[in-house]
């Protein structure tokens, strides 16, 4: 359940991001590159692209909220509050503490479940459906990976292309501030952002983007460097065309697929990061990595509580491995010195 | 020959491995204890802060405090409710009422009282090793508490006392324009000041101390390590140059037992203390050194009735060792190398079974001592606030009341503390006076339907706040920012999500909490307090205007204001206990029934398990060590140590068995090969 300003921008963010994926579902068809590379891709990681498409499919249907048609009798839902379709799905699960997947008693104290063997996962220790949790959970994970790209990209984009394409002072500055930031250990640098700035979301991305921007920011210098230095940039050049053209419509298109594959290998290792965060307390409400931190006395009790962090673990196994794979095949197919296994 | 040589050094190897490994075969930690001694293990798991008596006040310091200085009085070791009684005063001080409120407390010391051996005395008299205490030793320690310098967090009780705040703000003012005074051993600066007015040593052995105003809790604090004599050549001596210790580490008192050893982040060690007046004058019969008669049912039924007057300390030493980690703790304890453990909450629910010991426990000879802590923990609501508190008037006062009404506290126990502690109905625990076991607060049982009717009442059906048409929303602040810490925070937000509340949950770091304390910027939190001494005005000045948060930036963190409450107060706080001083507590809790600036949670309740070797165990609830009352089998425990920790010697014999089996071949090979 989220609050009401917050649910109006979730769902209009919601709307613009499939509605991004399907004109970039039209760009890639229309492109004969792009197009062969998704053919080759789907070929090559059909199973991973389902499993990240049902990730995929639970974020959204978490993210769409609406108001009213709630029963009168549900219990512990706000007046008037936004429910998203899996809060609906899961409404009124709750029960007292902890019990054991499939259960129908509690697990200490053997009192009866108000929903009896309905909890394919189990419950945590304040009654709540893991399953429903590992579900809320996938929503963070990819605002975390997603957002934090969506900031830290850009960022390493608009540095690293001005430092390699016009090179001199600016690429002084710019590499001064990549060594700056290199020298800070980045998790002291992540909790400190993160003190300043005071725990929740947006913070937790904006610090995660902070540390982590510079690598891609010295790959996209690198190879807008040798891009500049090409033959049809020079003579873009000589023709008289502008320095922003040039980088729009030369410079910025021929790193399109590093961008791709940047994406979604730095996706994993932000949800990964997040779950250290968790683990240390700063971390995001709802994410995975709480779960597994809440685990650490469940796994020192006796008889031990093993499902909340088995399905908080899978969850992020699943979706990391799945992410892997597919940036994986990304690689091989956009990246021809990377080629590898292309009949 | 260079190659057999070899290996016949490889093969020597090997032996020496398998040697070291049936040698080592003891887990004992303490190999170089004799068994036959009466030796207390004990365990801790920070290292003390400071054992200066002026300014330790945790338990861990307490510990080792408690033990190494003795006070003027004493509790009762087998009393409850607690007792006050003489220690090395001879007699309760006389108290002298010198007209408009003011009052004077005689203490008389005993005579003949020594300090424990040490090298400081040298600076008194060259050779001496020990001097007699004297009540100027006790005149010194208070006026220490009242140095800024040394910064004791006891300042508020004592300054009761007439003249003690002045002769502080003397001492600071005259250090400020005296470079050569400040320069000067601490007990010449406070001679030269003059001392404190109202703090008088008409001979060596008594004490006089006029209070400016009426404040009969004092004599608890001389219960207290904090009015413990101090010798002055201590606190002259170690100052920590030329390699002598700081007097905060070397702790010098007049107690039973003296620190003979001491590694703050590794262990240390009491011995019995030759010199206290229990061990040199058993004859003396005096109260706190003899073992007193029993004092219930319990005490006689526990064997702790034919320890009557037998002379204080049974024990010869106390060893304590750090131990960071609570898992290994309680494991070394299973194994019979500590005396006595908490119980973690890991095992607790294969350690006791419906409040009573598993039957594995019972059969290894375990005691469960159970004991509730004289504290209260309760959820607080911020008076300043627009929407909780005064300014809200009748409105604000139903809200409170329906938050109060909606959590269960028995099952919050049951979920987080397995079922650990005491209810609370008011802000009194077990044990202090004006806490009755029969009082119920009506707004402190579980009655979800009451609490939606106060809802409508207060302006906010089913939770719908009118000004927005949404759920009212307020915030909780909490320093606890673990997973764990916000799912017991969670658990209140839950209940009061029935009442249609949102309650959103404002996770800060204790620096920043502090600060939004400081600011008045919070509406709800959760506190807990831990008593100083057993007396009502001990919990309920948490409640009384002049120790407001935002007014005075007192630990009244709720703002709450009430003048009837108030004048209750001032009131009950100058009273003796008895009648009229029960009638002031209920009134006080009336008010507080209603106007609810707390919801009280529950009283901890603490579980020990003792081992069966160890006899006289009465935990006292303060943070009081008695390891003087303390005995011990040490026969006994020498043979279930040894039964328990029988070495199994298998797994090992079978590793080594397995590495030889893989080896040979390969050195077989090698020889041959070399050949």
């Amino acid at each position: 359940m989220m609050g009401v300003d917050a649910y109006i921008w979730s769902n209009l963010m919601t709307v613009l991001l499939i509605a991004g994926a399907v004109y970039a579902a039209r760009v890639v068809r229309a492109q004969r590159l792009w197009r062969e590379a998704a053919g080759e891709l789907w070929r090559r990681r059909r199973f991973a692209i389902v499993v990240v498409g049902i990730y995929l499919g639970i974020g959204v249907a978490d993210s769409i909220a609406w108001v009213g048609g709630v029963p009168e009798d549900a219990v512990g839902v706000l007046p008037n509050a936004p429910l998203s379709l899996i809060d609906r799905l899961f409404l009124d699960t709750r029960e007292a503490s902890y019990s054991a997947p499939l259960a129908s008693v509690e697990f200490y104290g053997g009192k009866a479940l108000r929903h009896p063997g309905s909890h394919l996962l189990g419950t945590d220790i304040l009654g709540r459906d893991v399953l429903y949790m590992v579900f809320k959970g996938a929503r963070v994970a990819l605002l975390i990976g997603g957002l934090t790209s969506l900031i830290a990209i850009p960022l390493a984009l608009l540095f690293g292309v001005s430092a390699g394409y016009f090179g001199g002072r600016i690429d002084d500055a710019v590499f001064f501030i990549i060594s700056t930031l290199a020298a800070i250990p980045g998790l002291l640098l992540l909790i400190a952002l993160i003190m300043v700035m005071g725990r929740g979301t947006v913070s937790v991305c904006i610090a995660l983007a902070v540390t982590g921007w510079v690598g891609f920011c010295r790959l996209s210098r690198a190879e807008t460097l040798k891009l500049r230095e090409l033959d049809y940039i020079q003579a873009a050049r000589a023709l008289g065309v502008s320095e922003a053209r040039i980088i729009l419509r030369h410079i910025l298109p021929n790193l399109a697929h590093l961008i791709v594959i940047t994406f979604v290998l730095t996706f994993s290792g932000l949800v990964l990061s997040e779950a250290t965060l968790s683990w240390l307390g700063i971390g995001v409400d709802g994410s995975w990595g709480q779960m597994i931190d809440g685990a650490r006395d469940e796994l020192s009790r006796s008889p031990i509580v093993w499902w909340n962090i088995g399905a908080a673990g899978a969850a992020l196994f699943g979706l990391i491995l799945a992410v892997n794979a597919v940036g994986d095949a990304i690689r091989d197919v956009l990246d021809p010195r990377t080629l590898r296994g292309s009949e | 020959m260079i190659e057999k040589r070899r290996g016949r050094f490889v093969l020597s190897r090997l032996a020496l491995v398998l040697g070291l490994l049936c040698s080592a075969c003891s887990n004992d930690p303490y190999p170089s204890a004799s068994s036959g001694e009466k030796i207390l293990y004990s365990s801790f798991t920070e290292a003390p802060r400071t054992l200066d008596p002026a300014t330790a006040y945790t338990t861990v310091s307490h510990s080792v405090t408690g033990a190494v200085y003795d006070t003027l009085l004493k509790y009762h070791f087998l009393k409850r409710p607690l007792e006050l009684m003489p220690g090395l005063a001879g007699a309760l001080p006389a108290v002298e009422d010198l007209g408009e409120g003011r009052s004077r407390y005689r203490f008389v010391l005993r005579e003949g009282l020594l300090f424990a051996n040490d090298d400081c005395f040298e600076l008194g008299e060259p050779g001496a090793r020990t001097r007699e205490v004297v009540m100027g030793d006790v005149a010194f320690q208070l006026m220490r508490l009242a140095d800024p310098k040394v910064g004791s967090p006891v300042l508020e009780p004592f300054s009761n006392i007439d003249g003690f705040q002045e002769f502080g703000a003397a001492l600071a003012e005259r250090r400020e324009s005296d470079e050569a005074f400040a320069a000067r051993p601490v007990h010449e600066q406070y001679a030269e000041i003059g001392g404190i007015r109202g703090i008088a040593t008409p001979t060596p052995y008594t004490l006089e101390i006029t209070l400016h105003r009426p404040y009969p809790q004092i004599k608890y604090w001389f219960a207290m390590e904090f009015s413990t004599p101090v010798p002055w050549e201590a606190v002259a001596y170690y100052d920590g140059q030329d390699g002598r210790p700081r007097f905060d580490d070397h702790p010098v008192g007049a107690g039973p037992f003296y620190l003979a050893e001491y590694d703050k982040h590794a262990r240390y060690v009491l011995e019995k203390n030759p010199n206290w007046y229990g061990v040199r004058n058993p004859e003396w019969r005096a109260p706190a050194a003899v073992f007193p008669s029993p004092a219930d049912e319990d005490d006689v039924a526990s064997g702790r009735a034919e320890y009557a007057g037998r002379s204080l300390p049974l024990i010869d030493r106390v060893i304590v060792v750090r131990e960071k980690e609570s898992i290994p703790r309680f494991n070394k304890f299973l194994q019979g190398y500590y005396d006595a453990s908490g119980i973690i909450k890991e095992s607790f629910d294969s350690v006791v079974i419906e409040g009573g010991l598993s039957d594995e426990m019972r059969e290894m000879g375990m005691r469960l001592g159970k004991s509730v802590s004289p504290d209260v923990f309760y959820i607080g609501f911020n008076f300043d606030d627009a929407v909780l508190g005064r300014d809200g008037g009748d409105r604000s006062r139903k809200l409170r009341q329906a938050m109060s009404l909606a959590l269960d506290v028995p099952e919050f126990l049951r979920i987080f503390n397995n079922g650990r502690g005491v209810v609370a109905q008011s802000p009194l625990p077990p044990g202090i006076y004006g806490y009755e076991p029969d009082y119920a607060n009506p707004n402190r049982r579980v009655d979800v339907a009451r609490a939606k009717e106060l809802m409508v009442e207060a302006g906010y059906p089913d939770g719908v706040d009118p000004d927005t048409g949404e759920a009212l929303k307020l915030g909780f602040d909490t320093a606890n920012t673990s997973t764990a810490g916000l799912n017991q925070v969670r658990f209140f937000t839950n209940a009061w999500r029935e009442l249609g509340i949102d309650v959103e949950i404002r996770p800060t770091n204790y620096n920043q909490f502090q600060e939004k304390l400081r600011r008045g910027d919070y509406q709800i939190f959760q506190f807990g307090w831990v008593a100083d001494y057993p007396d009502p005005e001990n919990f309920f000045f948490l409640l009384w205007s002049k120790m407001g948060k935002s007014a005075a930036g007192g630990p009244n963190a709720t703002n709450f204001m009430d003048d009837r409450f108030d004048e209750l107060f001032v009131s009950m706080k100058a009273r003796e206990n008895g009648p009229e001083r029960i009638a002031e507590i209920r009134e006080m809790l009336s008010i507080l029934e209603r106007e609810r600036p707390w919801i009280e949670l529950f009283h901890r309740e603490d579980y020990s398990l003792y081992q069966g070797w160890v006899k006289n165990v009465k935990p006292m609830g303060l943070s009081i060590p008695t390891y003087q009352y303390r005995d011990l089998d040490p026969a006994e425990r020498a043979a279930l140590r040894a039964a328990w920790n029988e070495p199994v010697l298998w797994p090992a014999y079978s590793l080594v068995f397995l590495a030889v089996l893989v080896v040979l071949p390969g050195i077989r090979t090698y020889l041959k090969e070399r050949q």
